[in-house]
C-alpha cells in the first residue's frame, strides 16, 4: 500500500524528465537540483513562516515554472544545437551550483519537516494509512492528471506535443518551437519542485538528496516508455513495489542498490520500455 | 623561424626547471612537507583526469562511474594486504581488478549511446557504493561466502579499512611521491600513444561519428570496451596508491559520487580531448581545491569560510566552458594566442580556428 503510494509521488518526479527530454532532447541533471530545492523552499515556508505545508506546492510550483522558463532561456538555450552530451553536462554543472548554494544557505545538515500531520495515520479496511503520503499521493496524481488535460485538450499542450514528436515539422505549421521549449522546460522544472517539496514532507532531506531520486526518475522514464502518462504511472509503480519488495527480501540498506541496478538492466536489456517489451512479446 | 626556435627552446627551459624543481620538492622540504603532498595529489589527480580522458575525451564516451575503479582498486590493496600479500604485488592487481570490473559493466553499458551511457554510468557508480557499503552484512547472511570474512571483515562497511603505518613514514611518503610522479608520467605515456596510434584514430572516429566509424571497419564496441579497460587500469592503480598513501579508506570516499565528478570535471575544465588539457585541469582542480579549502574571507561584517563554495566554483566553471568555450582552458589560451596574433600580423589570420 506505502509503494502504491509512493508511486504516485514518482510517477510525478519522473514526468517533468520525459516532458523534457520529449521536447528539447536533452537530459535534466538539474532535475535533481531543483527537487532538493523544492525540498528546501517547502521546509522554510512550512517551519519559518508557518504556512500549512498542504498549501505549500500552491506558492512553490508558480515559482519554480519562472525559474525554470529563465534557467532555459538564459543557459539551456544557448546549447540546443550542440551535441546532445555538453547539454547534459552542462545541466550537470547547474546541479552542482545549486547543490552548493544550499550547502552554503542551508548546510549540510539533515533536514526534516514534522508538522502535526506528520505522525497522523487513519484506518483504511484494516490497514493504517499515513495522512501525509495520502495527501502526497493524491497531489501527484491530480498534477499528472491536470497536465494530461492540458496536453491533450489545449493549444499549448497539442503545440507541446508537437514538438516533441518532431520539432522541424511543428516550424513548418507555425509553432514557435523555441517558445514551446521553454514553457515545457519550465513545466518540467515545475513538477520537479512540486516532487521536491511532496517528498520533504515524507524523507529527511539533505543537499545531497536529489541524486538517488534522479535515478529513480529515469528508471522510471525507461521503464514506462517517453510518450504515454500510463506508462510513467506504471514504470513508478514498479519501480515501488521492486523497492519494497528489496527491502522484504534483501536489507534496507540495499533498496536504493535495487533501484540503481534497475535502471542499469532496463536501459540495457529493454530500451523501449515495457511498451518495447510487450510489442516484441506480440510480434513473435 | 628564428623567433619560434627560440620560443620553443625557451618552453623546453622552462619545462626542464619545473621537472628538476618537481623532483627535488622533497630533499627542499619547503614548507614542512606540505608541497610535497600537493605535489602527491596533484600528480595523482593528473593521472586520474589523464585515464578518463581516454575514454571521456578520445571516444567521447561521458562516464560518471570512474570512482568505481578508483574504489576498487583501493579496496583490492586494503584487502589483499591485509591478508598477507606484498602491498606492491597488489598494485597491478589492483589495476587489473579494476580493468575486468570495467569490462563487466562496460560490455553492456557501453552499448548504449551518448546521455544514455552517462546516465547508466552514474547508476553503476551508485550501486558499486551501496553494494560496497553493505557487503559485510549482505555476506554475513550466507552461509557460503562467509569464509572470505577475517575476524568478520571484508570491507569493514561505512567503518573502511585501515593499513598499518610504517615506521619511517617520511621516507614512505618520499617513496610514493616518486612512484606517483613515474605513474603520471606512465599514464600520460599512454595518453600519447593511445592519441598517435590507430586505436586513438579509431576512438576519435568514434567520437564524431560512430556509425560512420563502423562503416569504415573500426570494431566500434571493442575499441570503446579496449579504452574503458584501459582508463579502468590506470584509474585502479591510483586507487590503490591513494590507499597505501593515506592508510585509510571508506566507501563515501573513494567510492563517492565527488570522486567521480572530479574525474569528469578536470578534463573538461582544462580541455577534453587533448593530451595537455587533462595535466592543466587536474592543477586547476587541486589548486583551486587547495586553495580554497584554507582560505577564509573576512569581509567585514561576514565571515565567509570558502570551503563550502569548491562545487560551486567548479559548476560555474564547467557551465562558462560548455556555454562558451567547449574546449576548455587550452581552447582559452588558443583563443588568446589567436587575439595576439592577429593583433600583430593582422590580415594574415583571416580564419578564426576552432
Amino acid at each position: 500500500m506505502s509503494a502504491i503510494l509512493l508511486a504516485g509521488l514518482y510517477a510525478t518526479m519522473s514526468y517533468g524528465l520525459a516532458l523534457i527530454y520529449g521536447v528539447m532532447k536533452i537530459v535534466n541533471l538539474a532535475h535533481a537540483g531543483v527537487m532538493m530545492w523544492g525540498a528546501y523552499v517547502a521546509f522554510v515556508l512550512i517551519t519559518q513562516l508557518g504556512i500549512n505545508p498542504f498549501l505549500a506546492p500552491l506558492l512553490i510550483v508558480p515559482a519554480f515554472f519562472v525559474f525554470g522558463r529563465l534557467l532555459q532561456r538564459f543557459v539551456v538555450r544557448r546549447i540546443m544545437g550542440a551535441p546532445p552530451i555538453s547539454s547534459l553536462l552542462l545541466l550537470f554543472g547547474v546541479w552542482l551550483m545549486m547543490q552548493n548554494i544550499s550547502y552554503l544557505v542551508f548546510s549540510g545538515d539533515t533536514k526534516a519537516i514534522t508538522t502535526k500531520y506528520t505522525l497522523l495515520t487513519f484506518q483504511w479496511g484494516g490497514i493504517s494509512i499515513s495522512v501525509n503520503r495520502m495527501f502526497v499521493f493524491i497531489v501527484g496524481i491530480l498534477a499528472l492528471v491536470a497536465l494530461r488535460q492540458f496536453l491533450g485538450h489545449t493549444y499549448m499542450g497539442k503545440a507541446i506535443r508537437s514538438t516533441a514528436q518532431d520539432s522541424d515539422a511543428s516550424k513548418l505549421v507555425g509553432i514557435n518551437t523555441s517558445r514551446i521549449m521553454e514553457i515545457a522546460f519550465g513545466i518540467g522544472i515545475a513538477l520537479a519542485s512540486l516532487a521536491g517539496s511532496l517528498m520533504a514532507l515524507i524523507f529527511a532531506f539533505d543537499p545531497d538528496f536529489g541524486r538517488s531520486h534522479l535515478l529513480k526518475g529515469f528508471c522510471i522514464v525507461v521503464l514506462g516508455g517517453l510518450e504515454s502518462m500510463i506508462g510513467v504511472a506504471l514504470g513508478a509503480l514498479v519501480l515501488a513495489l521492486s523497492e519494497a519488495l528489496s527491502v522484504l527480501w534483501l536489507m534496507p540498506a540495499m533498496q536504493d542498490f535495487v533501484s540503481f541496478a534497475l535502471l542499469v538492466i532496463v536501459l540495457i536489456v529493454m530500451p523501449g520500455g515495457m511498451k518495447g517489451l510487450v510489442d516484441r512479446f506480440f510480434s513473435k | 623561424m628564428m623567433a619560434k626556435e627560440t620560443l620553443r627552446s625557451w618552453k623546453l627551459w622552462i619545462g626542464v626547471a619545473v621537472l628538476a624543481f618537481l623532483v627535488l620538492i622533497p630533499f627542499l622540504g619547503i614548507l614542512g612537507g606540505y608541497l610535497q603532498t600537493l605535489g602527491f595529489l596533484t600528480f595523482l589527480y593528473i593521472t586520474l583526469s589523464t585515464a578518463w580522458n581516454i575514454l571521456g575525451g578520445y571516444a567521447g564516451q561521458t562516464s560518471f562511474g570512474h570512482a568505481t575503479f578508483y574504489g576498487l582498486g583501493a579496496y583490492t590493496t586494503c584487502i589483499l594486504a591485509l591478508r598477507g600479500v606484498p602491498i606492491l604485488l597488489t598494485i597491478p592487481i589492483a589495476g587489473m581488478v579494476a580493468s575486468f570490473y570495467g569490462l563487466l559493466w562496460g560490455y553492456p553499458c557501453l552499448r548504449l549511446r551518448g546521455q544514455y551511457f552517462a546516465i547508466a554510468t552514474i547508476g553503476v557508480g551508485e550501486a558499486t557504493r551501496l553494494l560496497m557499503l553493505n557487503l559485510d552484512d549482505l555476506i554475513k547472511n550466507n552461509h557460503l561466502l562467509k569464509g572470505f570474512l577475517q575476524k568478520g571483515v571484508l570491507t569493514g562497511g561505512a567503518t573502511g579499512l585501515m593499513l598499518p603505518t610504517p615506521e619511517d613514514i617520511s621516507a614512505y611518503a618520499t617513496g610514493f611521491y616518486y612512484g606517483v610522479m613515474v605513474l603520471m608520467f606512465a599514464a600520460l605515456w599512454v595518453s600519447w600513444w593511445v592519441k598517435k596510434g590507430k586505436f586513438g584514430l579509431g576512438l576519435f572516429a568514434i567520437n564524431m561519428d560512430s556509425d560512420a566509424a563502423e562503416t569504415v571497419g573500426v570494431n566500434t564496441t571493442r575499441y570503446k570496451i579496449l579504452a574503458l579497460m584501459l582508463s579502468a587500469f590506470m584509474v585502479g592503480i591510483s586507487g590503490s596508491i591513494y590507499a597505501q598513501y593515506v592508510f585509510y579508506i571508506d566507501p563515501q570516499t573513494v567510492f563517492g559520487f565527488p570522486m567521480s565528478i572530479a574525474m569528469v570535471l578536470m578534463p573538461i575544465i582544462g580541455g577534453i580531448g587533448t593530451l595537455t588539457g587533462p595535466i592543466l585541469g587536474a592543477v586547476v582542480y587541486i589548486v583551486v581545491q587547495d586553495r580554497i579549502l584554507t582560505a577564509n574571507l573576512n569581509l567585514g561584517l561576514i565571515k565567509l569560510s570558502l570551503s563550502t563554495l569548491h562545487l560551486l566554483v567548479y559548476g560555474g566553471l564547467l557551465v562558462l566552458i560548455i556555454l562558451f568555450e567547449p574546449k576548455g582552458l587550452l581552447g582559452v589560451h588558443r583563443r588568446l594566442n589567436n587575439w595576439l596574433k592577429k593583433g600583430k600580423i593582422g590580415s594574415l589570420m583571416t580564419t578564426g580556428k576552432v
